[in-house]
């Protein structure tokens, strides 16, 4: 500045910057604000310049950020460098395998994702399934991912090695080879003809080997019936899809688990005018099934009594001409102890013109739990009006009741070096279970080998943790002419193995030299007995073919049938003892969900409604009416029961339909075993009595009200439609006239425009004459949808989760109710009601005309539940998935959300399928076929019974049904417009009759 | 020039507003005293058991909020149970306040001024306890602020269809004007306060809460002018708060819900509730704070009298709700209504009927009017009543719908009565509070109606 001054400019100043002309920011463009300006492209290098400052701030803070990323989530990521074979991320793949249960196996088609299995449905190519299965098999994928499996084998209850077990175990072996001592193996029934054969290849390394195959659901009567009625045993096998005319003797083929008989029966019951066909079904039953409940006409008759009014029935229809089959003397006929006819004259009359008029295509089918008198009454029917419709087929014999006692008594003496359990639970399912675990201790060496530790293994040395069969091999014969495989869908999870091939190990350590594996032991048994020989196909091929579709159809190896042997109407005549009518006779039938007990820890199946009673967790005893009226007892009461030396106390449901005199318990609950089973219900076994010929039936019980109450988790409180146009039941003979009764309009002054829907319209028309109840939907729509388990408590207070239900009403004289199904899911209504009640829009319309929820959009307000009149939306009352670890959250359907506590949830038609097929088809630049969408309910249907597809398709299957004269939309008279047609229950009652 | 001077027969004579003597110095005196005296031993007593009724609702809420609806009875199909049966009793419960205080101030009932203060005090307390409810009731209450049309990223609105959308204006409004209202209506007598305070912090919270109120004529301008606008708007939101709340119902399709009769009916019910709970509160305010100078036997008599008046409503809305049920020839709605009277809960509907519409007839004698134990026995059966009323309505009316395949009973759990007590205890211990720290009677407008106070009218002797 001073040197300014010197110059001593003659200006004149204002300021002293104006007088001081450096440093001119503005002479020298620094001007950060002028457009276009920023700073030198080089700044001085030792100059923190702002920009840079900025920078580094910047970056220091996006360092900080990234170095903060924590190593919580810094697992590693390994990407598909060498994609799996056949594993595309995101897109499923399905395998054919067999599930067995019982006498059953199941050809399924299992969907896996990502390498693990989610969904069970039906294998389409299996010439009787036809596609479909039963609940229960769709419901074991939760037994592969239970958390309660063995991981590894254990020895005296402490985790050992394999080698370790295949040791002592090949030592136990060979010591009772040497010494001749027995071994017991006891397994279920073996429907795989390799496992038969490795079962014989061992008995021929040892000799000692006594093998028992046990069903402890089965019911003995059955196959001893079928000993005396065609000399050996034997199995029928019913043609139900040629038979005009049912009779069921207390059988309950419509129970959801013969996907087979269903669909055959349903097949029948969807004329489509009064002239069409339809079959007539007659039930005379004790508890009430669901093919009592889907008879045209049915009778309550006492178990005790079916026998005597079967064979009246035989007499009554030889005098009307019937001739009797050979060697049969219609005064041989046992008269039996009736007392007196449950069926009115008109009924009987009708009953029997029905059977004589169907002749050769009626058929009387006998219930597993049933007597055996009643089983040869109906064999004798059989050989009378059946015609071909029922042959009786050689079949693997299995160890009754009996056998199982002299087994007990074997092994109590000591009989036994080794006992091996193989998927076998004698502990929980032998009644007489002390006495069977006092005898286990003197066997010197005890092996379980199973998925889940049970009764059993808790009382067995050695412990083998056995494949899921989702991780095995197995084929099965059904002794029709197919035989299905079952191959693994996943590796194993845990260090466990094929139950076979723990048997080829003893095989090996016994000298005898089987294949390497099991996979190569089917293989060598196909090459040498299934493969046609001379076939142009390689093995390798046809081998792989049969994998790929599941079975093959050899169309060899079916026996011929049996013919019914005259004299066992001789035998029938003994066991009908004097004590059947004293007391109460008690009647022990497979639980719905959880059979013989094996299901029981799968909490799907324990929440699956028995579709009857809708008692879900537990097994209440089910008392009719008129016998509850008497001792005044009501739902939920307590009672004890006494059988022989068994006693035990348990709450009762009233059971409309039931026989009077008749109490009905279901087996496989009052397990001791298992976080979910455990303690749920009691244990009916405990009930059969081991020394009779029919140990499903126990007679004599005597009943005694103990005073307590409790709530009973059931999801269905009333039975009644209060004369509410709800489900609509015809007629066959006058359905025309009653399809044309006036009705409330549907259709409604609305002040919205009405909805549009450009490209599709999602709808779906429900048969409820094809409907049977079983709810295989529901088991289905719970795997699909990644739908909650509840609990006992929360269903008490009416909190299930399951998007569809079975809604069942009773109506006329609770004594002999008439009954219909009606599936119940989200109607995805156009005007839905529950959309604008939403404050959040969580639940709108889609342009298709779904009802769709954004379940992270919904607060929970839960007004659309109180709005919609269908109550199908559901409530997340608590957080139900967020504690799922693995292996459960396994199970989860990835395409579908899983929803958090204080949401709303429903059924969105399978949103999902809909879109993959959307997408598949825009791929391949094509419309969407009619058909292409299945939701899972419709695939698991075996009645065909839900028919799913595009409204705005005038050709499509569901624009068909829907404009069918059975048509109706329930509570079509609130003017919601709902997406779902219901199609009116028919009925075939005999002529002159009416009835609902 | 002098007056012409008129005698009224005794008939149409106002009656006197206050007993004895009162002046406006002792009218301060007498209200104005509260905050300087120690609470009498009753009080601590009173708040102690309120307080701890509260702390325990608000335990048992946080008890809910950590672990889900599921704690309370709620079900499949009764969605809405205790949580929104409370929510519309207190929100109805409040209604009495803004009618007393704004629509008999505009009908210039002078009477109302003794108790204006005090029932709107519990307007604002009890549209508190109401709002918690639709808050805590949603399954996730930590997103209940959707509810709230506030512009967002991802450009979602609320559901302007909703009647819960409504409901959130309706409330939120109502709350925000009634506050206003009383807060304005209190400024002068907080200012009296301030001057009267000798305690520092007191005199300062008084200073800060009185907005600067000096008294001044153009104070009084503007306040008069306020207060009549916040009264006319006021007015409207008693008439359609609960009309909004009844929409909740009433734009539904469930049968019982689904009724045009509901905006009136729940209005009537809501001040019939109200004034229920302040004749119940005035009682005891008028026994322990001796005020029997202020709040007269009159008032009581006054309120009896509406409360009878809002009975013989009830009892006309029921009997047309029955009455549209039979004539609608809707069988959905004819099982309904047998239901209320006949079904698993007939004992709520006859507790109902009983409560609403029998026992207050009660007030039709005199000596009822008259008499502390009628007054607080008829008011109690009001209050259980209308609580019962709105129960009936939502849970007897959701229980059994349209597919009888889904009808369940609804039981409540301990949580549900743990958190409905603790709405109560609340409530009471706001009012405890306030009668310790606020003037409980509005002096400015007591002095208005002092006998001299009104120099047009002439109490002439000549």
């Amino acid at each position: 500045m001073r040197a300014h001054l010197k110059r001593g400019m003659p200006r004149h100043w204002r300021s002293l910057e104006e007088r001081t002309p450096t440093p001119d920011l503005r002479a020298e463009g620094w001007n950060e604000f002028a457009p276009g300006a920023a700073e030198p492209m080089a700044p001085p290098a030792d100059v923190l310049s702002r920009r840079r400052f900025l920078g580094l701030v910047g970056a220091t803070a996006a360092l900080a950020a990234t170095a903060a990323c924590s190593k919580v989530d810094r697992g590693f990521i390994v990407p598909y460098t060498k994609r799996p074979v056949e594993v595309v991320p995101g897109v499923a793949n399905y395998y054919a395998s067999t599930f067995q249960e019982g006498r059953r196996a199941y050809s399924v088609l299992v969907k896996t994702r990502e390498g693990r299995p989610i969904h069970i449905t039906g294998n389409d190519e299996h010439p009787a399934f036809k596609g479909k299965t039963s609940p229960r098999a769709m419901a074991d994928i939760m037994r592969l991912y239970d958390p309660d499996r063995l991981r590894g084998p254990r020895i005296d209850g402490r985790p050992a090695l394999w080698s370790e077990a295949d040791r002592l175990l090949v030592e136990a072996l060979r010591s009772a080879k040497a010494t001749g001592n027995g071994v017991l193996l006891l397994t279920g029934a073996v429907l795989s003809p390799t496992r038969r054969t490795l079962i014989a290849d061992m008995k021929s390394a040892l000799p000692g080997l006594e093998h028992a195959a046990w069903e402890p659901a089965a019911g003995d009567a059955e196959l001893s019936a079928a000993r005396a009625a065609f000399g050996g045993p034997a199995l029928v096998k019913t043609k139900i899809g040629q038979a005009k005319v049912i009779l069921s003797l207390g059988a309950d083929f419509l129970g959801g688990d013969d996907p087979e008989s269903v669909a055959a029966f349903a097949a029948w019951r969807r004329p489509r005018g009064p002239g069409e066909p339809m079959n007539r079904l007659w039930a005379l039953e004790g508890a009430m099934t669901l093919t009592g409940a889907k008879a045209d006409r049915r009778v309550p008759v006492k178990p005790s009594q079916a026998a005597p009014l079967a064979f009246a029935l035989a007499r009554a229809l030889n005098e009307r001409g019937v001739p009797l089959p050979a060697g049969v003397q219609a005064s041989a006929l046992p008269q039996g102890k009736s007392q007196g006819n449950p069926l009115s004259a008109e009924e009987w009359g009708a009953l029997l013109n029905d059977l004589r008029g169907a002749r050769g295509e009626a058929l009387v089918v006998c219930g597993a739990s049933m007597p055996p008198e009643a089983h040869v009454a109906a064999h004798l029917l059989n050989a009378m009006v059946g015609g071909t419709l029922a042959q009786a087929r050689p079949a693997e014999p299995l160890a009754s009741l009996r056998d199982l006692d002299g087994v007990v008594r074997r092994m109590a003496s000591g009989g036994y070096e080794a006992v091996i359990f193989w998927g076998v639970n004698p502990v929980y399912a032998f009644p007489d279970a002390d006495r069977l675990t006092a005898a286990m201790e003197r066997a010197p060496l005890k092996v379980w080998m199973g998925v889940i530790e049970d009764e059993t293994s808790a009382r067995c040395r050695i412990v083998l943790p056995e494949h899921h069969w989702l991780e095995a091999w197995g084929d099965y014969g059904d002794g029709d002419g197919v035989v299905s495989l079952q191959q693994p869908t996943v590796g194993p999870l845990y260090d466990t193995r094929q139950g076979e091939e723990v048997v080829m190990g003893w095989l090996k350590g016994l000298g005898a030299v089987p294949s390497a594996d099991y996979h190569a032991y089917i293989q060598t048994r196909w090459r040498k007995e299934v493969y046609p020989q001379g076939s142009p196909v390689s093995f390798e091929r046809y081998f792989e073919a049969a994998l790929h579709d599941g079975l093959v159809r050899t169309g060899s190896g079916i026996p011929a049938a049996l013919a019914f042997n005259g004299t066992a109407v001789e035998v029938a005549r003994g066991p009908s003892s004097a004590a059947f009518d004293q007391g109460f006779e008690l009647l022990l039938a497979p639980g719905y969900a959880v059979y013989d007990g094996r299901y029981a820890n799968i909490g799907w199946l324990q929440e699956l409604p028995d579709p009857v009673t809708k008692n879900t967790w537990g097994n209440p005893l089910s008392l009719s009416v008129a016998d509850a009226e008497a001792l005044g007892l009501g739902d939920g009461d307590m009672v004890k029961i006494e059988a022989g030396k068994a006693a035990m106390e348990m709450p009762i449901l009233v059971q409309p339909g039931q026989a009077e005199g008749v109490l009905v318990l279901a087996l496989g609950y009052g397990r001791s075993a298992g976080s979910v089973a455990a303690g749920i219900g009691v244990n009916a076994f405990k009930f059969m009595d081991a020394g009779s010929s029919s140990p499903n039936v126990r007679t004599g019980v005597r009943i005694a009200k103990t005073g307590g109450r409790r709530d009973l988790p059931i999801t269905q409180a009333h039975h009644r439609m209060e004369g509410r146009d709800i489900v609509r039941s015809y007629t066959l003979a006058g359905y025309a006239r009653e399809a044309a009764e006036p009705r409330p309009a549907e259709d409604l002054v609305t002040l919205y425009d009405p909805q549009k829907f450009p490209l599709h319209k999602w709808g779906m028309v429900i048969d409820q004459s094809a409907c049977v109840g079983c709810s295989g939907c529901v088991i289905a729509c719970q795997s699909e949808n990644n739908i909650a388990v509840v609990g006992a408590e929360q269903v008490v207070r009416g909190r299930e989760m399951q998007w569809i239900r079975i809604d069942r009403y009773y109506e006329g004289d609770p004594r002999r109710p008439g009954t219909v199904h009606q599936p119940m899911l989200c109607q995805q209504c156009d005007d839905a009601p529950c959309e604008n009640v939403c404050p959040v829009n969580a639940t709108n319309h889609s342009p298709d005309g779904l009802n769709q929820m954004a379940y992270n959009r919904c607060v929970g307000t839960r007004y659309c539940g109180n709005n919609c009149p269908y109550k199908v939306r559901r409530f997340n009352f608590f957080e139900y998935t967020a504690f799922k670890k693995d292996p459960e959250a396994l199970a989860y359907n990835p395409e579908v959300t899983v929803r958090p506590r204080g949401v709303m949830e429903k059924c969105t038609f399978c949103i999902q399928r809909i879109e993959d097929a959307r997408m598949r088809a825009r791929d391949e630049n094509r419309p969407l076929r009619d058909g292409e969408i299945v939701t899972a309910c419709q695939a698991a249907c075996p009645a065909d019974a839900i028919v799913f597809g595009d409204l705005k398709d005038p050709g499509s299957r569901v624009s068909l049904l829907s404009k069918s004269d059975r048509g109706y939309k329930v509570l079509a008279e609130l003017g919601v417009r709902p997406a779902i047609t219901y199609l009116a229950n028919l009925t075939n009652p005999a002529a002159g009759e009416e009835q609902a | 020039m002098k007056a012409e001077a008129v005698r009224l027969p005794e008939e149409l004579q106002a009656p006197a507003l206050t007993a004895g003597l009162v002046t406006s110095g002792s009218l301060d005196d007498q209200v104005l005293k509260f905050p300087a005296k120690k609470p009498p031993l009753a009080w601590y007593v009173g708040f102690a058991i309120t307080s701890s009724i509260m702390t325990l609702g608000l335990a048992l809420i946080g008890y809910t909020i950590a672990t889900g609806i599921g704690v309370w009875g709620n079900t499949n199909p009764v969605f809405w149970a205790f949580d929104i049966i409370n929510f519309v009793f207190w929100v109805g419960i409040g209604h009495a306040g803004t009618l007393i205080s704004a629509i008999l101030f505009l009908f210039r009932k002078r009477w109302r001024n003794a108790i204006a203060r005090f029932a709107e005090a519990m307007t604002i307390f009890a549209v508190m306890c109401a709002g918690i409810f639709p808050l805590i009731h949603v399954g996730r209450p930590w997103v209940a602020f959707w509810l709230f049309p506030y512009p967002n990223q991802r450009a979602v609105w609320p559901n302007f269809r909703s009647p819960l959308l409504w409901d959130v204006f309706a409330v939120s409004t109502y709350f925000s004007v009634s506050l206003l209202f009383w807060y304005l209506g209190l400024l002068p007598d907080i200012a009296s306060m301030r001057d009267r305070a000798t305690g520092k912090i007191r005199k300062a919270v008084y200073s800060v809460l009185c907005l600067g109120w000096r008294g001044a004529n153009s104070h009084w301008n503007h306040f008069e002018k306020a207060y009549l606008l916040l009264a006319g708007l006021a007015t409207g939101l008693v008439l359609s708060v609960h009309s909004v709340v009844s929409f909740d119902f009433a734009v539904s399709l469930v049968p019982g819900w689904h009724m045009t009769i509901f905006p009136p009916y729940f209005v009537t019910g809501a001040i019939f509730a109200g004034f229920a709970m302040v004749l119940m509160v005035l009682i005891v305010v008028r026994e322990t704070m001796d005020m029997k100078n202020l709040i007269t036997a009159y008032h009581l008599d006054v309120m009896s009298r509406v409360i009878l008046a809002m009975s013989c409503l009830m009892g006309y809305a029921y009997l047309m709700e029955g009455f549209t049920a039979w004539y609608s020839m809707n069988p959905f709605l004819h099982s309904i209504f047998k239901n209320y009277f006949m079904g698993a809960y007939w004992w709520a509907g006859w507790l109902t009927l009983a409560c609403n519409v029998f026992i207050p007839q009660l007030f039709w004698f005199k000596k009822c009017r008259q008499s502390y134990v009628w007054m607080i026995v008829i008011a109690l059966a009001v209050t259980t009543g209308m609580w019962f009323e709105r129960f009936v309505i939502i849970v007897v009316s959701l229980h059994h719908d349209f597919l009888p395949a889904s009808w369940h009973l609804y039981k409540p759990t301990l949580v549900d009565y743990g958190i409905l007590l603790g709405s109560f205890g609340l409530f009471f211990t706001m009012v405890l509070l306030f009668a310790r720290v606020l003037p409980v009677i509005a002096t400015t407008e007591m002095k208005g109606i002092l006998p001299g106070a009104q120099p047009h009218v002439v109490k002439s002797e000549e």
